[in-house]
């Protein structure tokens, strides 16, 4: 219900304001705080800061299993985004073109990974490989579970943009004398590029976090970051691991903006 | 052409690429989807009917025995039980204070709306590691918290709100937050503003339009966020983990702790069943009573 | 004592001024449209009058009551939206009984009304409907009689018939205008149509850019239009340059132009020499061959000479454009088949309270 411009505001609202502001404060409290100790120049995880320091960002870089770590995530990541960015495009325009009255039923295939609580699909995957002989040797496992556990949301966000793509276009092409790869390649494939970019950061960001499957289904001695930053905190309690922390609200942010620079938040799919 | 002949069969071509079976392009996915999504739960049921082994994950032949043995077993009973309850005062307090935010960004239209989305959004992304590992900071018996309220004089010595259920709960409705708002702020956006416009016009204040036209029709979200927000919070394993401790143990860490630690690998399927058992029977009830109170909708 | 004043409302955007100093006073029982293209004004005027937009400067009276300061729920208003904005969630009867409600009319009384205007919309025995259930027209009857049966003081209509198709719409303007006289209750009816407000309205607000063009009953605004906007925003016309030679009397004028000399009516006050246009409406000119008939113009009546540039049948009339050898081209109705082919030479006659002067 919009309010009506230029109608005072009523003691109602103002407290509904004070209500909602201090929701968005418990949202990002707990960010905030982590970001703001990793510059502490103390030893403790804890307030009143010392002093401002970079020294727990030295720390980490010269740390060696973190750096390991980060860079199999980042791999694990870079795999899923560009197998998912392929498979999920292809599928999505499948379903928007081709499957006719099948549509929905494919469409919650597509999806059923985003359906199911994760550790359950880590659990299923666990199994599964070792009953096949894979078991988690050579990643195969984890690579595999974090690109089904990503390939929802390249296939979604594809398909919004195809979805609010104008067809028209596409027959001004065809009637123009365009053949069908032509008009994919000239005129479809640009008009969705950004619901792909969308869907493959997606991909990136979330494969990045998992955590479920990666615990499940790691080689031995090979940690993800989230992994790693998990193992550290059980033993260790230190502006380090706040750290690590920093740096993936820093990447994550980075990758928001990216999204909403070019492409604008709102059109996201989950 | 002589009007006699028959017209040519025109093929419809369909537009976009690939005109001859354009399967091959759903194939890849389906093949992903089938082979390491679909048949992998169907392992999770035969795994929980093999025998135990001491000397390997699994022995020879099957056996209904650990289905019997959870379900006679008080504390697992306990643990799922506590498990349901937490996932149910999670939904509800997202709910309480999703809403709000979801009303107000719903009916937003500074220029700052963007920046709330974000704030809104980014938490998500976060990861649930970090996001848990702040909640500690936040927790701790030398935490945030209990320093704040120690030197306001407040409390004397430390409150234990680590390592049980209690802070489990909050870190969770922090964490699942968003995933509530989301499907609201959806459903609210969706309701055309000229029905709040007309119940005014009849002479209906602000509260009874809220009351009378937005709530009722936000039912749809209200359904969608809260059985998102119970099944991730009564399957969320890394923040009870990190934060549960003892106390605040939940069916999944203790499902983890079988497969991982103890290598009771068809006890941990069982009990895994179990609860995705349980939590499907809950969120069908759920959906028979919110259908009820929403057959009036279109 | 107006029913409804609107006294000098101005309302900025930022740097927009959609508002400039609007002043309607509406008496009881009148119909008045607020006509106009995007932009003009016309529902931000409406939304002021509702309480959705709250006016910079300038006030806003029911009655002797000012409203100015009243919030939408305090004003007692009925209000018809173009997407009838009917409640989903509830049906006929409960969407109807919603202000009555508000109201704390008692049940029995709330059935009795209801079934009393449902008649009225000839929607009788539909309570139990959903909106979902209903057509595009029916919807519409329905969202009229949720505004009527909590019988407000002014009835406000947003555009109500842009979502019904053309044959429906022309019923349906009937029926508003119908069922409005027969209650009695003072309406403002926002349109960009203009046929729709002639043929619905007491009086037309015309506006343009935020200001009034012209406020008067549907034939001032046709016969006597304030303005070149005014005259071409409602139906067609064809305007000749002049100049002001003699003023007559109360209200007529001859008027120098290229092809020369036109007697005219005019608004009063025009002086010698002032810069005018003359507007005269296709449907008031008869054609004759040239040759046929007196040449000779009356004091009453004028002749222009010209040739005809294109014919184009319409089925019950027939469209000439006819060029003067001045160089300008002017539309003329002719009713039927038209004997006269492109390239002859025709007379044009008018009466002189036929054409209507403009300030330029």
């Amino acid at each position: 219900m919009r309010s009506a411009s230029g109608v005072e505001k009523t003691i109602w609202d103002r407290l509904f304001s004070v209500l909602v502001a201090a929701i968005y404060i418990f949202l990002m409290f707990p960010i905030v705080l982590v970001v703001l100790l990793s510059f502490n120049s103390g030893e403790f995880l804890a307030f009143p800061l010392e002093g401002f320091s970079l020294r727990w960002f030295e720390a980490l870089f010269s740390n060696t299993r973190f750096l390991q770590a980060t860079s199999y995530s980042l791999r694990i990541a870079a795999i899923s985004m560009i197998v998912n960015g392929v498979i999920g495009t292809l599928a999505a325009i499948y379903v928007a073109r081709h499957a006719g009255n099948n549509r929905d039923r494919i469409r919650l295939v597509m999806t059923s990974p985003l359906l199911v609580p994760e550790i359950l699909t880590a659990i299923a995957l666990l199994f599964y490989f070792y009953e096949i002989g894979v078991g988690t040797d050579y990643s195969i496992g984890i690579q595999i579970g974090h690109i089904v556990g990503t390939f929802p949301y390249v296939f979604l966000n594809v398909s919004s943009a195809l979805f609010n793509f104008d067809r028209s276009q596409e027959e001004a092409a065809r009637s123009l004398g365009a053949g069908a790869w032509m008009t994919f390649r000239r005129v479809t494939l640009p008009a969705i590029k950004p619901g792909i970019i969308t869907g493959c950061l997606f991909a990136f960001v979330i494969s990045f976090d998992i955590f479920n499957i990666s615990l499940l289904l790691k080689s031995l001695g090979r940690n993800t970051l989230p992994l790693e930053l998990f193992d550290y905190l059980r033993f260790n309690f230190d502006p380090t691991a706040a750290a690590i922390a920093s740096l993936s609200i820093f990447l994550t942010f980075a990758a928001i903006l990216v999204i909403d620079r070019t492409v604008g938040l709102r059109s996201l799919r989950f | 052409m002589s009007a006699t002949e028959a017209a040519p069969r025109v093929e419809t071509p369909t537009i976009g690429v690939g005109r001859i079976g354009p399967i091959w392009m759903l194939a890849p996915a389906l093949v992903l989807l089938i082979g390491f999504f679909a048949l992998p739960y169907l392992t999770i049921i035969t795994m929980s009917l093999r025998e135990a082994s001491t000397r390997a994950v699994y022995g020879e032949g099957f056996t209904l025995a650990h289905y019997t043995t959870a379900l006679g077993d008080f504390y697992i009973w306990g643990i799922l039980g506590r498990t349901l309850l937490m996932g149910a005062i999670v939904t509800v307090l997202t709910l309480l204070l999703g809403y709000p935010v979801a009303y107000h960004l719903a009916n937003s239209r500074s220029r700052w709306t963007s920046l709330l989305y974000i704030f809104v959004l980014s938490p998500l992304l976060v990861g649930l590691v970090v996001r848990t590992f702040a909640w500690m900071i936040i927790l701790s018996n030398n935490g945030v918290a209990n320093k704040t309220l120690m030197t306001l004089g407040l409390i004397n010595f430390p409150l234990q709100l680590m390592n049980n259920p209690l802070g489990v709960t909050i870190a969770l409705t922090h964490v699942f937050l968003p995933f509530i708002i989301l499907p609201l702020l959806g459903n609210l956006q969706a309701i055309s503003p000229d029905l709040a416009m007309a119940s005014r016009s009849l002479g209906a204040s602000r509260m009874r339009t809220f009351l009378k036209v937005t709530l009722p029709l936000s039912l749809p979200g209200i359904q969608a966020g809260t059985i998102l927000v119970f099944v991730l919070s009564i399957s969320a394993y890394v923040t009870p983990a990190m934060l549960g401790g003892t106390g605040g143990r939940t069916m999944s860490v203790l499902v983890v702790q079988y497969l991982v630690d103890n290598f009771r690998w068809p006890a941990g399927a069982a009990l895994a069943i179990i609860m995705a058992a349980v939590a499907v029977i809950i969120v069908g009830l759920y959906l028979k009573l919110t259908a009820r109170a929403m057959r009036r909708l279109p | 004592m107006t029913a409804l004043t609107i006294d000098r409302i101005n309302k900025r955007y930022g740097n927009l001024h959609i508002l400039k100093d609007i002043s309607v006073p509406i008496a009881q029982g009148e119909f008045v449209s607020l006509l106009g293209p995007s932009g003009c004004g016309k529902t931000t005027t409406l939304r002021c009058i509702a309480g959705f937009e709250r006016p910079d400067s300038g006030r806003i009276l029911f009655g002797e009551r000012d409203v100015t300061h009243a919030l939408p729920e305090q004003r007692d208003i009925g209000m018809v939206f173009q997407s009838y904005a009917l409640f989903p969630h509830m049906t006929v009867a409960e969407n109807l009984s919603f202000g009555l409600e508000v109201r704390k009319v008692a049940p029995a009384e709330r059935k009795r009304r209801i079934a009393e205007v449902l008649s009225m919309v000839r929607l009788q025995g539909y309570e139990a409907r959903f909106p979902r259930e209903l057509s595009g027209g029916q919807q519409q009857r329905v969202a009229l009689a949720r505004a009527l049966v909590i019988e407000p003081s002014v009835l406000l209509l947003d555009e109500p018939l842009a979502n019904l198709d053309a044959t429906l719409r022309d019923e349906m303007r009937f029926f508003i205008r119908d069922l409005q006289q027969r209650v009695g209750i003072t309406s403002i009816y926002v349109t960009h149509d203009q046929s729709e407000a002639m043929v619905m309205s007491d009086k037309i607000v015309v506006m343009n850019a935020g200001v009034i063009s012209q406020f008067g009953t549907p034939r001032d605004i046709y016969e006597r239009p304030a303005s070149q906007t005014v005259a071409g925003f409602i139906g067609r016309s064809n305007t000749i340059a002049g100049k002001v030679t003699e003023a007559l009397g109360a209200d007529s004028y001859k008027i120098e132009t290229p092809c020369g000399t036109i007697g005219t009516l005019g608004p009063r006050g025009l002086v010698r020499g002032a810069d005018v246009r003359i507007m005269i409406r296709p449907e008031s000119i008869q054609t004759r061959r040239h040759g046929e008939a007196a040449n000779a113009s009356t004091s009453d009546e004028n002749v222009l000479g010209g040739s005809v540039v294109s014919s184009t049948y319409q089925g019950n009339a027939t469209q000439l454009k006819v060029r003067l050898p001045s160089g300008d081209e002017m539309v003329v109705d002719v009713s039927g088949r038209n004997p006269l082919a492109v390239g002859e030479e025709v007379a044009m006659r008018f009466a002189a309270r036929d054409a209507w002067l403009l300030a330029s």
